[in-house]
Protein backbone atom coordinates (compact mmCIF):
# COMPACT_ATOMS: atom_id res chain seq x y z
CA UNK A 1 0.00 0.00 0.00
CA UNK A 2 1.50 3.30 -0.95
CA UNK A 3 0.26 7.30 -1.82
CA UNK A 4 -0.26 7.74 -4.96
CA UNK A 5 2.43 9.27 -7.28
CA UNK A 6 1.65 13.16 -8.87
CA UNK A 7 1.47 11.64 -11.92
CA UNK A 8 -0.79 9.01 -10.96
CA UNK A 9 -3.11 11.51 -8.67
CA UNK A 10 -3.12 13.60 -11.77
CA UNK A 11 -4.68 10.67 -14.04
CA UNK A 12 -6.77 9.57 -11.68
CA UNK A 13 -8.39 13.03 -11.01
CA UNK A 14 -8.61 13.99 -14.61
CA UNK A 15 -11.04 10.50 -14.76
CA UNK A 16 -13.13 11.82 -11.89
CA UNK A 17 -13.37 15.26 -12.97
CA UNK A 18 -14.96 14.20 -16.42
CA UNK A 19 -17.76 12.46 -14.29
CA UNK A 20 -18.05 14.60 -11.36
CA UNK A 21 -16.32 17.77 -12.51
CA UNK A 22 -14.92 20.61 -9.44
CA UNK A 23 -16.68 18.57 -7.15
CA UNK A 24 -13.83 16.27 -6.86
CA UNK A 25 -12.69 18.96 -4.51
CA UNK A 26 -15.70 17.14 -2.00
CA UNK A 27 -13.88 13.99 -2.11
CA UNK A 28 -10.25 15.44 -0.71
CA UNK A 29 -11.35 17.81 1.42
CA UNK A 30 -14.47 16.98 3.43
CA UNK A 31 -15.74 18.01 6.66
CA UNK A 32 -15.99 14.34 8.85
CA UNK A 33 -12.69 13.00 8.48
CA UNK A 34 -9.57 13.20 5.74
CA UNK A 35 -10.36 10.67 2.57
CA UNK A 36 -6.88 9.41 1.04
CA UNK A 37 -6.45 7.37 -2.11
CA UNK A 38 -4.13 4.82 -1.75
CA UNK A 39 -2.55 2.35 -3.94
CA UNK A 40 -2.85 -1.30 -3.20
CA UNK A 41 -1.72 -4.09 -6.08
CA UNK A 42 -2.83 -1.57 -8.96
CA UNK A 43 -6.00 -0.70 -7.39
CA UNK A 44 -6.87 2.53 -6.20
CA UNK A 45 -8.87 2.70 -2.63
CA UNK A 46 -10.54 5.84 -1.03
CA UNK A 47 -9.99 5.32 2.48
CA UNK A 48 -10.81 7.11 5.44
CA UNK A 49 -7.86 8.33 8.11
CA UNK A 50 -9.13 5.92 10.88
CA UNK A 51 -9.40 2.99 8.65
CA UNK A 52 -6.05 3.81 7.23
CA UNK A 53 -4.53 3.54 10.20
CA UNK A 54 -6.24 0.11 10.96
CA UNK A 55 -5.12 -1.24 7.66
CA UNK A 56 -0.94 -0.38 8.07
CA UNK A 57 -1.04 -3.26 10.25
CA UNK A 58 -2.00 -5.84 7.58
CA UNK A 59 0.77 -7.31 5.57
CA UNK A 60 0.65 -6.70 1.93
CA UNK A 61 0.58 -10.37 0.70
CA UNK A 62 -2.59 -10.64 3.39
CA UNK A 63 -4.48 -7.25 2.80
CA UNK A 64 -7.22 -8.03 0.20
CA UNK A 65 -9.27 -4.71 0.11
CA UNK A 66 -9.65 -2.02 1.82
CA UNK A 67 -12.12 1.24 1.98
CA UNK A 68 -13.84 1.69 -1.55
CA UNK A 69 -12.26 0.43 -4.38
CA UNK A 70 -12.56 3.41 -6.91
CA UNK A 71 -10.65 1.74 -9.87
CA UNK A 72 -7.55 0.02 -11.44
CA UNK A 73 -4.56 0.66 -13.07
CA UNK A 74 -4.37 -0.90 -16.15
CA UNK A 75 -0.74 -2.41 -17.18
CA UNK A 76 0.17 0.23 -19.31
CA UNK A 77 -0.81 2.66 -16.40
CA UNK A 78 -4.38 3.63 -17.85
CA UNK A 79 -6.77 4.65 -15.01
CA UNK A 80 -9.62 2.10 -15.29
CA UNK A 81 -13.03 3.42 -13.12
CA UNK A 82 -14.82 0.60 -11.28
CA UNK A 83 -18.38 0.37 -10.50
CA UNK A 84 -17.36 0.31 -6.80
CA UNK A 85 -16.65 4.38 -7.29
CA UNK A 86 -20.77 4.83 -8.29
CA UNK A 87 -22.12 6.05 -4.74
CA UNK A 88 -19.55 8.57 -4.47
CA UNK A 89 -19.59 9.49 -8.47
CA UNK A 90 -23.68 9.63 -7.97
CA UNK A 91 -23.68 11.97 -4.96
CA UNK A 92 -21.43 14.52 -7.00
CA UNK A 93 -22.79 13.70 -10.68
CA UNK A 94 -22.92 16.94 -12.58
CA UNK A 95 -24.34 15.31 -15.62
CA UNK A 96 -27.15 12.71 -15.94
CA UNK A 97 -29.03 10.35 -17.54
CA UNK A 98 -32.05 8.99 -16.64
CA UNK A 99 -33.45 5.36 -18.45
CA UNK A 100 -36.69 3.75 -19.17
CA UNK A 101 -37.71 1.04 -17.51
CA UNK A 102 -37.31 -1.37 -21.09
CA UNK A 103 -33.98 -0.12 -20.95
CA UNK A 104 -32.65 -1.24 -17.97
CA UNK A 105 -32.53 -4.61 -18.85
CA UNK A 106 -30.25 -4.01 -21.50
CA UNK A 107 -27.92 -1.45 -19.93
CA UNK A 108 -27.67 -3.90 -16.58
CA UNK A 109 -26.11 -6.75 -19.58
CA UNK A 110 -23.35 -4.66 -20.43
CA UNK A 111 -25.05 -2.99 -23.39
CA UNK A 112 -24.91 0.21 -24.33
CA UNK A 113 -27.95 3.10 -24.34
CA UNK A 114 -29.64 3.26 -27.28
CA UNK A 115 -32.08 6.55 -27.95
CA UNK A 116 -35.43 4.13 -27.64
CA UNK A 117 -34.24 3.72 -24.01
CA UNK A 118 -33.41 7.09 -23.39
CA UNK A 119 -35.86 8.91 -20.31
CA UNK A 120 -34.29 12.10 -19.50
CA UNK A 121 -30.76 13.52 -19.92
CA UNK A 122 -29.63 17.37 -18.29
CA UNK A 123 -29.72 19.80 -20.72
CA UNK A 124 -26.83 21.08 -22.29
CA UNK A 125 -24.69 17.44 -22.01
CA UNK A 126 -22.04 17.87 -24.62
CA UNK A 127 -20.20 15.28 -26.92
CA UNK A 128 -18.15 12.57 -25.25
CA UNK A 129 -19.27 13.62 -21.41
CA UNK A 130 -19.07 11.57 -18.48
CA UNK A 131 -22.58 10.87 -17.26
CA UNK A 132 -24.19 8.50 -14.09
CA UNK A 133 -27.51 6.46 -15.73
CA UNK A 134 -30.25 6.47 -13.36
CA UNK A 135 -33.67 4.23 -13.49
CA UNK A 136 -36.59 6.92 -13.64
CA UNK A 137 -36.81 5.85 -9.68
CA UNK A 138 -33.66 7.79 -9.80
CA UNK A 139 -31.79 4.75 -8.50
CA UNK A 140 -28.20 5.27 -9.41
CA UNK A 141 -27.82 2.05 -12.48
CA UNK A 142 -24.10 2.74 -13.70
CA UNK A 143 -21.72 5.13 -15.66
CA UNK A 144 -21.32 6.21 -18.86
CA UNK A 145 -19.87 8.17 -22.23
CA UNK A 146 -22.02 10.08 -24.24
CA UNK A 147 -21.83 9.37 -27.65
CA UNK A 148 -23.16 12.82 -29.01
CA UNK A 149 -24.22 15.99 -27.30
CA UNK A 150 -27.94 17.26 -26.51
CA UNK A 151 -28.66 18.91 -29.48
CA UNK A 152 -27.96 15.86 -32.17
CA UNK A 153 -29.38 13.37 -29.76
CA UNK A 154 -32.67 14.54 -30.92
CA UNK A 155 -32.26 13.98 -34.62
CA UNK A 156 -30.83 10.32 -34.35
CA UNK A 157 -33.12 7.01 -34.98
CA UNK A 158 -34.42 4.62 -32.31
CA UNK A 159 -31.80 2.47 -32.57
CA UNK A 160 -28.46 4.88 -32.41
CA UNK A 161 -26.47 4.91 -29.34
CA UNK A 162 -26.50 7.56 -27.21
CA UNK A 163 -24.60 6.87 -24.51
CA UNK A 164 -21.38 4.09 -24.10
CA UNK A 165 -21.59 1.55 -21.04
CA UNK A 166 -18.53 2.22 -19.22
CA UNK A 167 -20.03 0.43 -15.43
CA UNK A 168 -23.18 -0.59 -14.50
CA UNK A 169 -24.20 -2.42 -11.21
CA UNK A 170 -24.84 -5.47 -12.73
CA UNK A 171 -20.88 -6.08 -12.92
CA UNK A 172 -21.22 -6.53 -9.14
CA UNK A 173 -22.33 -10.14 -10.36
CA UNK A 174 -20.60 -10.42 -13.25
CA UNK A 175 -17.18 -9.18 -12.83
CA UNK A 176 -17.31 -10.05 -9.18
CA UNK A 177 -13.36 -11.70 -8.66
CA UNK A 178 -11.92 -8.62 -10.36
CA UNK A 179 -14.03 -5.67 -8.97
CA UNK A 180 -12.49 -5.23 -5.46
CA UNK B 1 19.65 -104.80 1.10
CA UNK B 2 20.79 -106.02 -2.57
CA UNK B 3 20.02 -103.73 -5.10
CA UNK B 4 22.54 -104.71 -7.46
CA UNK B 5 20.03 -106.91 -9.54
CA UNK B 6 17.47 -104.55 -9.77
CA UNK B 7 20.81 -102.28 -11.28
CA UNK B 8 21.23 -105.06 -13.23
CA UNK B 9 17.48 -105.25 -14.39
CA UNK B 10 17.82 -101.46 -15.27
CA UNK B 11 21.16 -101.46 -16.56
CA UNK B 12 19.44 -104.10 -19.33
CA UNK B 13 16.92 -102.27 -20.80
CA UNK B 14 19.42 -99.81 -22.33
CA UNK B 15 22.25 -100.27 -25.16
CA UNK B 16 25.88 -99.92 -23.92
CA UNK B 17 27.48 -96.85 -23.59
CA UNK B 18 30.66 -98.34 -25.24
CA UNK B 19 30.41 -97.99 -28.84
CA UNK B 20 32.51 -100.20 -31.09
CA UNK B 21 34.14 -97.91 -34.52
CA UNK B 22 36.57 -98.62 -36.94
CA UNK B 23 37.15 -95.39 -37.24
CA UNK B 24 36.96 -93.50 -34.19
CA UNK B 25 35.32 -89.88 -34.29
CA UNK B 26 36.58 -86.86 -34.53
CA UNK B 27 34.89 -84.21 -32.02
CA UNK B 28 35.04 -80.21 -31.95
CA UNK B 29 32.92 -80.09 -28.51
CA UNK B 30 33.15 -76.22 -29.25
CA UNK B 31 30.79 -76.51 -31.80
CA UNK B 32 28.97 -79.49 -29.94
CA UNK B 33 29.91 -81.67 -32.77
CA UNK B 34 31.44 -84.82 -33.61
CA UNK B 35 32.21 -86.25 -37.65
CA UNK B 36 32.19 -89.73 -38.09
CA UNK B 37 34.05 -90.69 -41.57
CA UNK B 38 32.83 -94.72 -41.07
CA UNK B 39 31.63 -96.35 -44.12
CA UNK B 40 28.05 -96.97 -43.81
CA UNK B 41 26.51 -100.33 -44.20
CA UNK B 42 24.56 -100.77 -47.35
CA UNK B 43 22.82 -103.87 -46.93
CA UNK B 44 21.00 -102.50 -43.84
CA UNK B 45 20.63 -99.17 -44.86
CA UNK B 46 18.25 -100.65 -48.17
CA UNK B 47 16.71 -103.24 -46.11
CA UNK B 48 15.45 -101.43 -42.64
CA UNK B 49 16.53 -98.29 -43.29
CA UNK B 50 15.12 -96.36 -40.59
CA UNK B 51 15.78 -98.69 -38.04
CA UNK B 52 19.72 -98.78 -38.84
CA UNK B 53 19.70 -94.83 -38.96
CA UNK B 54 18.52 -95.01 -35.74
CA UNK B 55 20.91 -97.22 -33.97
CA UNK B 56 23.55 -95.33 -35.52
CA UNK B 57 22.18 -92.19 -34.80
CA UNK B 58 21.71 -93.44 -31.21
CA UNK B 59 25.72 -94.65 -31.05
CA UNK B 60 27.11 -91.30 -32.68
CA UNK B 61 24.79 -89.33 -30.20
CA UNK B 62 26.16 -92.10 -27.06
CA UNK B 63 30.29 -91.18 -28.17
CA UNK B 64 29.34 -87.31 -28.05
CA UNK B 65 28.23 -87.52 -24.63
CA UNK B 66 30.58 -89.76 -23.62
CA UNK B 67 33.67 -86.98 -25.03
CA UNK B 68 31.27 -84.01 -22.97
CA UNK B 69 31.87 -85.96 -19.98
CA UNK B 70 35.55 -86.27 -20.57
CA UNK B 71 35.34 -81.95 -19.98
CA UNK B 72 36.38 -80.89 -16.81
CA UNK B 73 32.61 -80.84 -14.88
CA UNK B 74 31.68 -77.56 -12.38
CA UNK B 75 28.46 -77.67 -10.42
CA UNK B 76 26.38 -74.56 -11.11
CA UNK B 77 23.88 -72.91 -8.60
CA UNK B 78 20.18 -73.79 -10.32
CA UNK B 79 21.51 -75.15 -13.03
CA UNK B 80 23.51 -78.40 -12.31
CA UNK B 81 26.25 -80.18 -13.15
CA UNK B 82 27.96 -78.07 -16.28
CA UNK B 83 30.77 -79.01 -18.39
CA UNK B 84 33.42 -76.30 -19.81
CA UNK B 85 33.50 -76.50 -23.50
CA UNK B 86 36.41 -75.68 -25.04
CA UNK B 87 37.15 -73.06 -28.43
CA UNK B 88 36.14 -74.12 -31.32
CA UNK B 89 38.81 -75.46 -33.92
CA UNK B 90 37.00 -75.89 -36.98
CA UNK B 91 36.84 -73.25 -39.65
CA UNK B 92 33.42 -71.80 -40.31
CA UNK B 93 32.55 -70.18 -43.13
CA UNK B 94 31.02 -66.71 -43.11
CA UNK B 95 27.49 -65.76 -42.51
CA UNK B 96 27.53 -62.57 -44.22
CA UNK B 97 30.07 -61.41 -47.53
CA UNK B 98 32.38 -58.87 -45.89
CA UNK B 99 31.59 -55.30 -46.03
CA UNK B 100 32.25 -53.21 -48.92
CA UNK B 101 34.20 -50.49 -48.26
CA UNK B 102 32.11 -46.86 -48.22
CA UNK B 103 32.98 -44.12 -49.76
CA UNK B 104 34.76 -41.70 -48.28
CA UNK B 105 32.72 -38.22 -47.39
CA UNK B 106 32.33 -34.72 -48.59
CA UNK B 107 34.60 -33.84 -45.63
CA UNK B 108 36.70 -36.66 -45.96
CA UNK B 109 37.55 -35.74 -49.76
CA UNK B 110 37.95 -32.10 -48.79
CA UNK B 111 40.29 -32.85 -45.89
CA UNK B 112 42.14 -35.37 -47.93
CA UNK B 113 42.68 -32.73 -50.51
CA UNK B 114 43.50 -30.15 -48.03
CA UNK B 115 46.01 -32.09 -46.05
CA UNK B 116 43.89 -31.59 -42.79
CA UNK B 117 44.39 -33.57 -39.82
CA UNK B 118 42.83 -34.13 -37.20
CA UNK B 119 44.55 -32.37 -34.45
CA UNK B 120 43.17 -34.26 -30.48
CA UNK B 121 43.85 -31.75 -28.17
CA UNK B 122 45.21 -32.68 -24.90
CA UNK B 123 43.20 -31.02 -21.89
CA UNK B 124 46.57 -30.46 -19.69
CA UNK B 125 49.05 -27.89 -21.78
CA UNK B 126 52.07 -26.58 -20.08
CA UNK B 127 51.60 -22.92 -18.85
CA UNK B 128 55.20 -21.34 -19.04
CA UNK B 129 54.46 -17.79 -17.07
CA UNK B 130 53.07 -20.23 -14.09
CA UNK B 131 55.57 -22.96 -15.14
CA UNK B 132 53.02 -25.66 -14.65
CA UNK B 133 50.87 -28.30 -16.43
CA UNK B 134 47.40 -26.22 -15.92
CA UNK B 135 43.96 -27.42 -18.16
CA UNK B 136 43.71 -26.05 -21.11
CA UNK B 137 40.18 -24.64 -20.36
CA UNK B 138 37.75 -24.81 -16.60
CA UNK B 139 38.61 -24.63 -13.67
CA UNK B 140 42.30 -23.25 -12.93
CA UNK B 141 42.68 -23.00 -16.93
CA UNK B 142 44.32 -20.78 -18.50
CA UNK B 143 41.19 -19.96 -20.71
CA UNK B 144 40.14 -17.23 -17.89
CA UNK B 145 40.34 -14.14 -20.31
CA UNK B 146 42.37 -12.63 -17.58
CA UNK B 147 39.61 -13.01 -14.99
CA UNK B 148 42.10 -13.99 -12.11
CA UNK B 149 44.70 -11.11 -13.08
CA UNK B 150 45.64 -8.68 -10.41
CA UNK B 151 45.99 -6.19 -13.23
CA UNK B 152 43.96 -6.15 -16.96
CA UNK B 153 44.81 -3.59 -19.33
CA UNK B 154 41.41 -2.08 -21.51
CA UNK B 155 41.31 -3.65 -24.46
CA UNK B 156 37.74 -4.08 -25.27
CA UNK B 157 37.32 0.08 -26.25
CA UNK B 158 39.20 1.87 -29.11
CA UNK B 159 42.05 3.53 -28.02
CA UNK B 160 41.14 7.46 -29.03
CA UNK B 161 44.32 7.93 -30.50
CA UNK B 162 43.36 5.47 -33.39
CA UNK B 163 39.58 7.06 -33.57
CA UNK B 164 41.26 10.29 -34.49
CA UNK B 165 43.86 8.93 -36.69
CA UNK B 166 41.21 7.42 -38.55
CA UNK B 167 38.99 10.69 -39.10
CA UNK B 168 41.99 12.56 -40.15
CA UNK B 169 42.55 9.59 -42.27
CA UNK B 170 39.11 9.75 -43.63
CA UNK B 171 39.68 13.12 -45.54
CA UNK B 172 42.13 11.13 -47.66
CA UNK B 173 40.01 8.73 -48.69
CA UNK B 174 42.65 5.60 -49.85
CA UNK B 175 42.31 4.21 -46.05
CA UNK B 176 39.06 2.30 -45.34
CA UNK B 177 36.31 3.71 -43.83
CA UNK B 178 35.37 3.15 -39.77
CA UNK B 179 32.48 1.26 -39.34
CA UNK B 180 30.54 3.44 -37.30
CA UNK B 181 30.53 6.88 -38.35
CA UNK B 182 31.57 8.48 -35.68
CA UNK B 183 32.68 12.19 -34.91
CA UNK B 184 36.05 12.10 -33.56
CA UNK B 185 35.81 15.25 -31.21
CA UNK B 186 32.04 13.69 -29.90
CA UNK B 187 33.35 10.72 -29.18
CA UNK B 188 36.17 12.49 -27.13
CA UNK B 189 34.24 14.20 -25.13
CA UNK B 190 31.48 11.53 -24.03
CA UNK B 191 35.12 9.28 -23.94
CA UNK B 192 36.37 12.35 -21.13
CA UNK B 193 33.03 12.56 -19.25
CA UNK B 194 32.98 8.61 -19.02
CA UNK B 195 36.20 8.75 -17.98
CA UNK B 196 35.79 11.42 -15.62
CA UNK B 197 33.02 9.52 -13.84
CA UNK B 198 34.66 6.33 -13.50
CA UNK B 199 37.19 8.04 -11.60
CA UNK B 200 34.81 9.74 -9.57
CA UNK B 201 33.39 6.53 -8.31
CA UNK B 202 36.37 4.77 -7.82
CA UNK B 203 37.55 6.04 -4.43
CA UNK B 204 36.60 4.46 -1.02
CA UNK B 205 33.15 6.39 -0.86
CA UNK B 206 32.34 6.26 -4.23
CA UNK B 207 32.01 9.71 -4.85
CA UNK B 208 29.60 10.65 -2.42
CA UNK B 209 31.50 12.78 -0.05
CA UNK B 210 33.69 14.43 -2.39
CA UNK B 211 33.62 18.59 -2.86
CA UNK B 212 31.49 19.71 -5.83
CA UNK B 213 33.16 21.24 -8.70
CA UNK B 214 31.27 24.25 -10.07
CA UNK B 215 29.12 23.99 -12.96
CA UNK B 216 29.19 20.12 -13.37
CA UNK B 217 26.21 18.57 -13.17
CA UNK B 218 25.74 16.21 -9.91
CA UNK B 219 23.35 13.62 -10.32
CA UNK B 220 24.50 11.72 -13.25
CA UNK B 221 22.50 8.49 -12.67
CA UNK B 222 18.86 8.17 -12.55
CA UNK B 223 17.73 8.10 -8.81
CA UNK B 224 15.95 5.26 -7.60
CA UNK B 225 11.95 5.76 -7.51
CA UNK B 226 10.74 7.35 -3.93
CA UNK B 227 6.99 7.17 -3.14
CA UNK B 228 5.82 8.88 0.37
CA UNK B 229 5.02 7.57 3.62
CA UNK B 230 1.62 6.05 3.56
CA UNK B 231 0.70 7.87 7.03
CA UNK B 232 2.56 11.23 6.09
CA UNK B 233 1.67 14.58 6.72
CA UNK B 234 -2.04 15.00 6.59
CA UNK B 235 -1.97 18.80 5.54
CA UNK B 236 0.65 18.54 3.46
CA UNK B 237 -0.96 15.59 0.99
CA UNK B 238 -4.67 17.22 1.09
CA UNK B 239 -2.43 20.57 -0.37
CA UNK B 240 -0.78 18.87 -3.11
CA UNK B 241 -3.83 16.91 -3.84
CA UNK B 242 -5.93 19.94 -3.79
CA UNK B 243 -3.53 22.13 -6.44
CA UNK B 244 -3.07 19.03 -8.59
CA UNK B 245 -7.12 19.19 -8.91
CA UNK B 246 -6.96 22.99 -9.20
CA UNK B 247 -4.36 22.55 -11.99
CA UNK B 248 -6.77 20.03 -13.68
CA UNK B 249 -9.78 22.13 -13.07
CA UNK B 250 -8.11 25.62 -14.46
CA UNK B 251 -7.39 23.86 -17.54
CA UNK B 252 -11.16 21.97 -18.20
CA UNK B 253 -12.83 25.59 -16.49
CA UNK B 254 -12.77 27.48 -19.48
CA UNK B 255 -14.18 25.44 -21.85
CA UNK B 256 -16.96 24.25 -19.73
CA UNK B 257 -17.85 27.90 -19.40
CA UNK B 258 -18.12 29.05 -22.67
CA UNK B 259 -20.02 25.65 -23.83
CA UNK B 260 -22.71 26.83 -21.01
CA UNK B 261 -22.63 30.27 -21.86
CA UNK B 262 -23.39 29.53 -25.61
CA UNK B 263 -26.30 27.24 -24.65
CA UNK B 264 -27.54 29.93 -22.24
CA UNK B 265 -27.56 32.74 -25.20
CA UNK B 266 -29.23 30.03 -27.20
CA UNK B 267 -32.09 29.73 -24.65
CA UNK B 268 -32.81 33.23 -24.68
CA UNK B 269 -32.78 33.88 -28.50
Amino acid sequence: MRPLTEDETKVIFEKLTKYIGNNVLHLIDRSDETYYFRLHNDKVYYVSDSMLRQAVSIGRDQLASLGVCFGKFTKSKKFKLHITALDYLAQYAKYKLWIKPNGEGSFLYGNHILKAHLGRITEDTPEHQGVIIYSMSDIPLGFGVTARSMVEIRKLKPTDIVAFHQADIGEYLREQDTLF
Amino acid sequence: MDVSAQLEAQKSKYKSINVEKQVPLQFDLGLLAGFDVNALEENKLKVETDNYLKSYTRDGTQLLINEIFRLPLTSVQDVGVVAELPKIVTAIPREKPLPKPKPPTRWERFAKLKGIKKNKKSRLIYDERRGEWVPRWGYKGTNDDGANEWLNEARHRRNIEEVEIDASQQLNSAQPQLKSKVNAKVLKKTELRRQITMAKTSTASLGKFDKPVKGEPSNTKGAKRKFESNLGDIQKEKEARLSILNKIIDKKGEILNVRKAIAKNNQQN
